[in-house]
């Protein structure tokens, strides 16, 4: 059973020492016991200590760390099976799947330079090709080598999908020290891959055709001194797997078995995108994907951020005069509430319409605007104190505001409250409509 | 070391619906007694519908990806209806009465009942019908559709915590199932079936639609408290054990992303395939939050999940009652 922060904490030495990187040994205690730190930071732990806490203060779910430098990336650490009940912390790694066979030395360094350079900021997050999962070519080696070596040139994480463990061997031997990621041939003898990884200390697959299989070829490799562990579930479709991931997660938070303790990794093979889709929903840590345009990679790379966004943040955003495009002094001026949905669906429609605006976001307690209208916190009095704490006025020079069509009521109040020279032009009802109006209305009369 | 994974058992059940009935086909969902799509520790005597949107007039915002399955059948809900079951599969069939809203068109509830009596006559599954949502018209154009076609079983969408009373009045009195719409909210999704339950209105015909919010646009909000409402649900809650309808499609093609083409975003790939996949990957977590019928827009979306339920459930079968 693990053990309670309280607990943890009579065992400790009670120094406040601050050796750990906490204040307190209270502090310290609480995150050992949420399974977020390890008693190694503790140098002054008794041996008593540390057999009583033993694998009771480890993460349930260890950490793995791909590729050196700025771009490596480490995934596990999961704590929890439901996202609400506290958060997924590492968000999983996508890695596009290399075949370099039949390409030039000049496509592959321009595909690599290209994935290397892909980057798509959305919401604050930017998204990138996290690694790239290099294919030994069986019967030419040194292909797969070269690509290997090349990837991990331009800092990338490199995982080996190795077909030989001469192959793997070569691959690996070249990169080992860009911590390459070895991924043996799904249901490959357990000693062969092992014996390379520890040789190498690099990190290693482990793959079987069930879940005991699974847990035990973990243990050997954890025998055979790899001290970094992929789990590669066992399913031929989706509900097999759905089962697989379901029960590696679980049982790894239970600990029913250290050999479940570990990230999961993941190959989606071409036309698998609801694989993806599933993997990423649920808890797979490391996915290989084929062959894939934007068209699949955006769709992914935003369910993650969704996903492994924290949901203990209120769903607000910051209130201000926010800019969307680049507007002037004539631009329309839009008031809504700083609810994170509100603001991101109006944003979105203000954006695609073309027309460059200055959005006033509101603080409305992270209320929709209908909601906050209602609980006092969207009246006319509020949003014109709003508007000149944000200095709204010195941003425009017309002096027409327009507001959401919910609150239609508060137009008299709003524009007594902005005082003389403002008038206030009712919106639409939906964000949806926003596109309309603006074009018809505000060109029509908006700047006037 | 051996290795011994429990079944994970759980007191509470979800509610088993049924939709259509007298001549009309029924189709039942529901039933599930664990965490969704957990068919390795549960059973589930129903299996998640897939459901299509069609509308009552040309819609005028789907992108060009949405519309292209649709083409000469936009605004003609019988032949939409037709196409929707026997050429693309629907297990049932959404009909927006989207042209009802007083800023869209404002057609009259007599031409809402003319468009839902086509569409009953058109095909044999069950039918949802969606109001325009706004306010009073809401109430007008559903209560004159849910008494004109009395004894069908419509799903009548929706009704909220502020303004239930019409609809749960005709939905007791025409036998028709009513969807209660929580805006992502658990509290207010159980405080409208206690309503609608001292309503008189029984609550095996109840659907909780929480909102769905699509891929990029708090999906995740609407994934959570899916998964808490069912956690409450199979702990024993009977207010919050009712099936769960989430409107995917809808969702997923009002995102930027599902839409903008290739040539503004270079890096965003090909639209029409970006949209689809946008359905999917909108769709995909919900059902495994708990979903039990999900409305989408595309054919191929539908097709893509059928694929994957299809295995999932294959020995249960496709919910006739």
């Amino acid at each position: 059973m693990p053990l309670t922060g309280l607990q943890i904490f009579k065992l400790l030495p009670n120094t406040n020492c601050r050796k750990c990187g906490y204040a307190t040994c209270l502090a310290f205690a609480m995150k050992l016991a949420a399974g977020r730190e390890a008693l190694e930071k503790c140098p002054d732990a008794s041996e008593e200590a540390r057999a009583a806490l033993g694998a009771a203060s480890s993460p349930p779910i260890r950490g793995v760390t791909v590729g050196r430098g700025p771009r490596a990336i480490t995934v596990g650490e999961e704590t929890v099976f439901f996202r609400h009940e506290k958060t997924f912390v590492r968000r999983p790694g996508l890695f596009a799947l290399l075949d370099a066979k039949g390409l030039s030395a000049a496509e592959l360094d321009a595909r690599l330079d290209q994935w290397r350079d892909t980057r798509i900021e959305r919401a604050g997050e930017t998204f990138q090709i996290d690694g790239v999962a290099v294919a030994e070519v069986p019967g030419s080696p040194e292909v797969g080598v070269k690509a290997a070596v090349a990837a991990a040139e331009r800092g990338l994480p490199v995982a080996v999908l190795a077909a030989t463990a001469e192959g793997a061997a070569a691959m690996a031997e070249k990169i080992k020290d860009q911590r390459p990621l070895l991924a043996p041939p799904a249901h490959a003898p357990d000693g062969l891959y092992a014996n390379l990884a520890a040789r190498l200390a690099i990190p290693l697959v482990v793959s079987a055709r069930d879940l005991p299989g699974l847990a035990a070829a973990a243990m050997a490799a954890t025998h055979a001194g790899v001290a970094d562990i992929l789990l590669e579930p066992p399913g031929a479709d989706l509900r097999a797997l759905h089962h697989s991931l379901t029960a590696i997660r679980r049982g790894a938070l239970d600990r029913i078995h250290p050999g479940l303790g570990h990230p999961v990794f993941l190959r989606v093979g071409a036309g698998e995108f609801e694989k993806a889709v599933l993997g990423i929903a649920k808890f797979a840590s490391l996915l290989v994907l084929p062959g894939y345009g934007g068209e699949n990679w955006l769709p992914l790379w935003t369910l993650r951020q969704n996903i492994y966004t924290d949901p203990q943040k209120p769903l607000q955003v910051q209130p201000g005069l926010y800019s969307i495009g680049e507007p002037h002094a004539g631009s329309p001026l839009l008031v809504t509430s700083n609810f994170s949905l509100t603001y991101f669906m109006v944003a979105t429609e203000v954006e695609a319409t073309g027309l460059a605006c200055h959005l006033a976001v509101v603080d409305a307690e992270g209320l929709s605007v209908l909601t906050a209208w209602s609980a006092g916190k969207f009246s006319g009095e509020r949003v014109a104190k709003n508007l000149r704490q944000m200095e709204a006025a010195a941003r425009v020079k017309h002096r027409t505001v327009i507001i959401p069509g919910y609150v239609s009521v508060i137009s008299g109040e709003l524009e007594d409250a902005l005082g003389e020279g403002w008038r206030v032009l009712v919106g639409p009802q939906e964000a949806s409509d926003l596109a309309p109006f603006l074009k018809d209305v505000w060109s029509a009369i908006g700047a006037g | 070391m051996a290795l011994e994974l429990k079944p994970k058992k759980w007191p509470g059940t979800i509610r088993t619906v049924t939709l259509g009935g007298g001549r009309r086909r029924t189709l039942a969902v529901g039933g599930g007694n664990a965490l969704p799509l957990h068919a390795f520790e549960g059973s589930f005597p129903h299996r998640p519908l897939l459901a299509l949107e069609i509308t009552d007039t040309a819609p005028g915002r789907w992108p060009a990806a949405a519309t292209e399955p649709w083409q000469g059948v936009l605004g003609q809900p019988a032949a939409a209806a037709r196409r929707a079951v026997e050429g693309y599969g629907a297990d049932l069939v959404m009909l927006h009465l989207a042209g009802t809203h007083p800023d869209r068109g404002n057609r009259s509830p007599d031409d809402a009942v003319a468009d839902v009596r086509a569409v009953l006559d058109a095909v044999p599954v069950p039918l949802i019908v969606r109001g325009p949502g706004a306010g009073r018209k809401q109430n007008d154009v559903l209560a004159r559709v849910a008494e004109a076609c009395g004894g069908e079983g419509l799903v009548l969408h929706s009704a909220c915590q502020e303004d239930y009373r019409t609809l749960a009045a005709v939905a007791v009195a025409y036998g028709h199932v009513l969807v209660a719409e929580s805006p992502i909210d658990m509290n207010i999704a159980k405080q409208l079936n206690i309503l609608l339950a001292d309503a008189s209105v029984d609550l095996n015909r109840v659907l909780i639609d929480p909102l769905t919010g699509g891929l990029g646009y708090g999906l995740e909000y609407t994934y959570s408290v899916m998964q808490r409402i069912r956690l409450a649900a199979l702990g024993g809650d009977p207010m919050l054990n009712a099936p769960v309808v989430c409107l995917a499609g809808e969702e997923a093609w009002k995102a930027k992303e599902a839409g903008v083409p290739r040539h503004k975003e270079p890096l965003w790939g090909d639209e029409r395939q970006r949209g689809i996949n946008w359905e999917v990957a909108t769709a995909l977590p919900l059902v495994e939050a708990g979903a039990e019928i999900v409305v989408l827009r595309h054919p191929e979306a539908l097709a893509r999940l059928r694929r994957q339920l299809d295995g999932w459930f294959a020995e249960t079968n496709r919910g006739v009652a």
